[in-house]
């Protein structure tokens, strides 16, 4: 079959070039509708996130018990964090190499882990006596754990956004 | 699809607004969020995070009314969380979106799906309007236990449904020809 793509000469590269990253770099509506979803799975992830963080710092839903709020938000953040990953690893194909030197990109996927990260330690470590404050006052790792989340995932907006508008500036 | 949607923009290109838009990028507010280069962006960031928490608080009031999430709080105690969150997160989307049509009004306001996304906007303000106190009428009339029919279950997925075709449409109207 003829290319009209150069040998990769990296593995972004191949990315880029592979049947998939072509077809969705070529294609009118694929890149649009995957942005599309993309949007709908974050603002998803995002919203349920916020209803978290602002239990935890003792902002907003503060007569429901801190664990029925975790029930009710995180299968949500879990489901939209999963279809925005999905849609943004197949969004990322279409330019691979473009996304690799663009500083923007670099820095949202360094705080998508370290949002991650800071999720793990709270429902691992600070939950563990939950039943002592699912009630009243959370305690100060919660509170910590709550402004780094916010912090972090608007950040990752930031960047995200960020990411569209210098797309042809780095390469 | 496209061809309607090129043939809806053909026409605004022949209507009045063709000047005003023209008229909008001459106003300074314009002016000032063309030449700083990170304003743009920066409404795009507001109007992202305004969406979140006013779709996440849709998405919470509706799981409850469906009663997939949130049960143990009562009807009112939910509304009570969430509705504010709705119309305060609406205004500002609205206010962020405003900027950025002033910014950039010939690529949204000659554009079809600008005005599609106008329009499902419009409805689902009304139909959140009519179904929030439909269901505060409705449980405060029926007590803690009260369950929504199958009509007001539809209704609260199809407000879900109709704020992911505006959000559609947002990101389409950078896409479609103009």
């Amino acid at each position: 079959m003829a290319s009209y793509y150069p040998e990769p000469t990296n593995i972004w590269e191949s990315i880029e070039y592979s049947s998939l990253g072509t077809s969705i770099a070529e294609s009118l509506w694929a890149f649009p509708t995957l942005e599309t979803i993309h949007v709908i799975a974050l603002v998803t992830v995002l919203g349920t996130v916020f209803v978290m963080d602002l239990r935890m710092l003792g902002v907003a839903s503060v007569g429901r018990a801190i664990s029925k709020i975790s029930t009710d938000t995180l299968k949500w953040t879990w489901i939209g964090f999963v279809v925005a990953a999905i849609t943004g690893t197949l969004l990322f194909t279409s330019k691979a190499s473009t996304y690799m030197v663009n500083p923007y990109f670099i820095v949202k996927m360094v705080l998508i882990v370290l949002a991650g990260l800071n999720m793990l330690y709270f429902h691992f470590v600070t939950w563990k006596n939950v039943d002592q404050w699912d009630l009243t006052d959370t305690p100060k790792a919660a509170k910590v754990a709550a402004v780094l989340s916010l912090s972090f995932w608007i950040v990752v907006v930031f960047c995200g956004r960020a990411i569209g508008f210098t797309l042809g500036i780095y390469y | 699809m496209f061809d309607f949607l090129f043939a809806v923009t053909e026409w605004l290109r022949t209507t009045a607004l063709l000047d005003f838009a023209f008229w909008i990028t001459e106003t300074p507010l314009s002016l000032f969020m063309v030449e700083n280069f990170w304003l743009v962006p920066a409404a795009q960031v507001v109007h992202i995070l305004a969406i979140a928490a006013a779709f996440g608080a849709t998405l919470m009031l509706t799981l409850r009314t469906m009663g997939a999430s949130g049960t143990g709080s009562t009807i009112e105690e939910t509304s009570a969380r969430y509705v504010p969150w709705i119309w305060w997160g609406l205004l500002v989307i609205v206010i962020s979106g405003l900027l950025m049509l002033t910014a950039e009004p010939l690529r949204n306001m000659i554009n079809a799906v600008f005005w599609f996304k106008m329009i499902f906007l419009v409805g689902t303000i009304l139909i959140t309007l009519g179904f929030q106190k439909r269901i505060r009428a409705a449980a405060a009339g029926a007590g803690a236990t009260w369950v929504a029919g199958g009509g007001t279950k539809t209704t609260a997925f199809a407000i879900l449904v109709l704020w992911c075709l505006i959000m559609a449409c947002g990101r389409w109207i950078a896409y479609v020809p103009v």
